[in-house]
């Protein structure tokens, strides 16, 4: 019977790390908008091509060592 | 029919979003929805009402995006020559960078935009997919609440003028906001989604903590005062961090002399909690911490739900909302952008059709046809020629004109007219119901809890700390308090969505005690670009009607531009076609000479004109034929509105026009109307009612009212076209709402009587609880009990009869 002391000690250590995540994506702003995200996540995700060409187009002019 | 508006979001030309149930009888257009009447083109099978629509969807479809169009129908938005729109070239400027630049660091660029004209899923899912159109765009990202835009592109290869023209392109093009900082309503902020947070986890966790002692299971000493150390960490917090709000309010309260709503539920707080600590450590009982931690999560919800606000919405404005940004000077033979506010007397000033006419200026080239509705009230475009004097903040519609400053803008008589309007805030105050309940709630519950010490004190005085606390426990107005924001928010919520949009709660219940009507004529009894065309003569066949447009589309007069929108049908080529300024147009058309303009251009006689009219003649083949009158139209449905509220409040009409008319006028029979209203007139008039002692309800659009509507106790601002030209104000509302003013008036008031309804239910709770009180017999776990029952009672009670009655009342 003493084990309830250990249950309650462990689950609400669990509720106060959700409690902890929660206030954490409170503060990084994910509740400011809340109808984006819904529609968002019913497009499909194509891979950005833009972005890896970024990375190979930054080292190149690097090397050129010229600011356009 | 009832109009329905998903967000406060605007199309390119500024004009509302609504999702209307509309009756197709008529083509629409696959991109933007409106009937393809003049400009019908089919192309890949889909019809689009014009070239522009045609062209979005070439590109999106070249591109591969026209899931644009499978996630909603119709989404698209329609290219129409934006009010404000500065060239691009202007985003080049520094003081513009500023603006939107947020970040920029070896060719990459960060921008953040403000596209008002986002209003579903699908502008959504375009704005994010951006980069699959130009190569050289990132990624973007939306903020729908806000109305922003950020995106992250290669500025060395794509420039931010180009950006702009591309979003434009595709009906998204950015809008400048005005003044930076006075920005944003910061509505629920952080700290309140965190306390919400902890709110309910001390609640939950507490109840469980609670359930073994309310089941008889007290078994072993040691879970037991296990729990109840763990109890009272948890109401740490509550007390310290969740209830601070309260606190603050009733001790500003007390200090101003005042009794407000927080006063009984900071005393009931303290209650709570004090007496549970002596139960624990004297071990008379478990304490009722859990009622404490359930009193706080309902307040908070409460209050949460009360704080909605519309973000990108702005009901304060300061003068430079209003006014361009930038301004195009001529500088010997070239033109250079520069800020209004530099400009200087003596600079010589281009202003184009449609372009706000920034300070006080001469004219000095062109032909001006100054709208000053906004300014003034008069409904008409006036005619200026060169050499005389223009007023900051008219509208030209016309060609390209020159002008010359003769006042910069800190002198000019726009800056002093507002500087008057802003002076007349005596507005008298309303007192809120809640505060009136507050104060005879107090003191009912001090005196209840007198008499039940003052009765134990004689029978048992052991009993008389228990049973005083329990009352000021049970008294604790938890519904009563959530019964106004609930009531209220909902409220707002369900206006919103038919058009109006307030700025906070508050505003409800100031509705709620109108008693007296006024509204502005011009831009809000009559809508600013519609009129109404009624042809004098003998009737015109439609090949005359085809003569007529064609000459009048060569025409750059605002009227021309007027009879060909209105009259329906197909035009033809003219030839020799020649403008007579200010007189009219004359031209061949299948050979036959037509002559449209004024009464002597046309070879007639002036007749009895009457104002706020326009006449255009038209003489065909040399034969004069009759003549077109042209004004504002009245909105539709207006004048049965007017009458409707004229069954129940009173009403007037106030306007800068010399005359109304007729059919407007009569719907003001029997209340007041009073013409040639300067803006100081109007406030004064809002002045006079309420010293009568009448509450009045303001609605107006221009800057003519801007007093007025500060001065009355509700201001309704009415915009159709681009946010930043409407007056600071209480409630913004749709264009196509404004028939609709019975109906939300009838909204309000019923908001109020359910707010009352629910008080009673709230009260019978706490009768009950008092009862239990006084006679020693609160358990904690009948507390526990009655306190969300109570709560869940009332909120579910208001807002099903909000609901209920503002369908009723659609209905009808």
């Amino acid at each position: 019977m003493s084990v309830i002391f250990l249950l309650i000690a462990a689950s609400t250590l669990v509720a106060a790390v959700f409690l902890a995540a929660f206030v954490l994506a409170v503060r990084r702003g994910q509740y400011d908008d809340d109808r984006s995200p819904a529609v968002r996540m019913l497009s499909d995700d194509r891979p950005h091509t833009n972005a890896t060409s970024l990375t190979s187009d930054l080292a190149p002019q690097k090397e050129r060592g010229a600011i356009q | 029919m009832l109009l329905t508006i998903v967000s406060p979001a605007r199309d390119a030309s500024g004009q509302f979003r609504a999702m209307k149930v509309k009756e197709v009888t008529t083509v629409t257009c696959y991109h933007c929805g409106d009937p393809c009447v003049e400009d019908h083109r089919t192309h890949d099978n889909k019809d689009f009402c014009c070239q522009g629509c045609e062209v979005v969807y070439d590109l999106l479809s070249e591109s591969g995006l026209c899931d644009y169009y499978s996630l909603e129908k119709q989404p698209g938005v329609k290219q129409r020559n934006t009010v404000d729109e500065q060239r691009t070239e202007l985003f080049d400027l520094p003081e513009v960078r500023e603006r939107i630049v947020e970040f920029s660091e070896e060719g990459i660029t960060r921008a953040r935009f403000h596209v008002p004209q986002m209003h579903c899923s699908s502008c959504i899912w375009l704005l994010e997919n951006l980069h699959r159109i130009e190569p050289a765009i990132l990624r973007s990202r939306v903020s729908f609440t806000d109305k922003e835009l950020v995106i992250t592109f290669r500025e060395d290869r794509f420039s931010l003028p180009h950006l702009v023209k591309l979003m434009r392109r595709i009906g998204y093009g950015p809008q400048l906001t005005a003044a930076p900082g006075s920005g944003k309503a910061p509505g629920v902020s952080h700290i309140m989604y965190i306390r919400l947070g902890v709110a309910g986890f001390i609640f939950g966790n507490t109840m469980m903590f609670s359930f073994p002692e309310y089941l008889g299971a007290g078994t072993e000493a040691g879970l037991k005062t296990g729990l109840q150390w763990l109890t009272i960490l948890f109401s740490l917090p509550v007390v310290f961090f969740l209830s601070t709000d309260f606190f603050t309010s009733a001790w500003a309260g007390i200090r101003s002399r005042q009794v407000n709503i927080d006063q009984p539920i900071a005393l009931g707080i303290v209650a709570l909690w004090t007496r549970s600590l002596w139960e624990v450590f004297t071990g008379i009982g478990p304490g009722y911490f859990d009622s404490l931690a359930g009193l706080l999560f309902f307040l908070l919800i409460g209050r949460w739900y009360q704080t909605h606000t519309y973000r990108a919405l702005r009901f304060d404005r300061a003068l430079e909302d209003f006014l361009p940004l930038i301004v195009l000077r001529k500088n010997g033979a070239a033109e250079e952008p520069v800020k209004v506010a530099d400009l200087k007397p003596g600079d010589r000033i281009i202003i184009r059709d449609q372009e706000l006419v920034p300070v006080d200026v001469i004219l000095r080239d062109g032909v001006g046809h100054i709208d000053n509705s906004f300014i003034t009230g008069e409904p008409l475009a006036t005619r200026k020629s060169v050499g005389e004097t223009i007023r900051a903040g008219g509208r030209q519609r016309g060609a390209v004109i020159e002008l010359e400053v003769l006042r910069s803008f800190a002198d000019s008589r726009l800056k002093k007219l507002w500087a008057e309007q802003s002076r007349t805030l005596d507005r008298p105050v309303m007192p809120r119901l809640i505060d009136s309940v507050a104060r005879r709630f107090t003191i009912a519950v001090l005196l209840i809890s007198l008499g039940a010490a003052l009765f134990w004190w004689g029978k048992d005085p052991a009993q008389v700390w228990p049973v005083v606390t329990a009352v000021l426990i049970v008294a604790c107005p938890c519904a009563l308090a959530l019964s106004m924001p609930f009531a209220y928010g909902h409220t707002i919520r369900l206006m919103g969505k038919r058009g109006l949009f307030l700025r906070d709660a508050e505003v409800v219940e100031r509705m709620a005690h109108i008693d007296t009507v006024i509204l502005d004529k011009t831009g809000t009894l009559t809508a600013r670009e519609a009129h109404e065309v009624q042809w004098h003569g003998a009737p015109l066949a439609a090949e005359d009607r085809t003569l007529v447009r064609s000459i009048a589309r060569s025409s750059t007069h605002p009227l021309s531009a007027v009879l060909v929108h209105e009259l329906k049908g197909g035009s033809v080529d003219a030839i020799e076609v020649e403008e007579v300024a200010g007189q009219g147009i004359q031209g061949t058309v299948q050979r036959t000479r037509v002559r449209v303009g004024s009464a002597a251009f046309c070879g007639h006689v002036e007749e009895h004109r009457t104002n706020g009219e326009a006449h255009v003649h038209i003489t065909i083949g040399g034969l004069h034929r009759g003549h077109f009158s042209i004004r504002k139209r009245a909105r539709q449905g207006i004048v049965d509105a007017v009458a409707q509220l004229g069954r129940r409040l009173r009403i007037g009409l106030l306007t800068g026009d010399a005359q109304v008319d007729a059919d407007l006028a009569e719907a003001f029979v029997g209340g007041s109307m009073r013409t040639r209203c300067s803006p100081t007139d109007k406030a004064q008039f809002v002045r006079d009612e309420q010293a009568q002692g009448h509450r009045v309800l303001m609605v107006g659009d221009g800057l003519n009212d801007a007093g007025a509507l500060a001065q009355s106790d509700v201001g309704i601002t009415v915009t159709e076209t681009s946010a930043a030209l409407t007056p600071a104000s209480d409630a913004i509302m749709d264009a196509d709402a404004v028939a609709h003013l019975p109906h939300f008036l009838r909204m309000a008031r019923s908001a109020r009587r359910i707010v009352i309804a629910s008080l009673c239910i709230s009260l019978s709770y706490n009768i009950t609880g008092v009862s239990f009180a006084v006679s020693g017999q609160l358990t904690p776990l009948i507390a526990a009990i009655l306190m969300p029952l109570s709560s869940v009672t009332v909120v579910g009670f208001v807002t099903l009869a909000v609901t209920l009655v503002a369908r009723r009342a659609d209905h009808s």
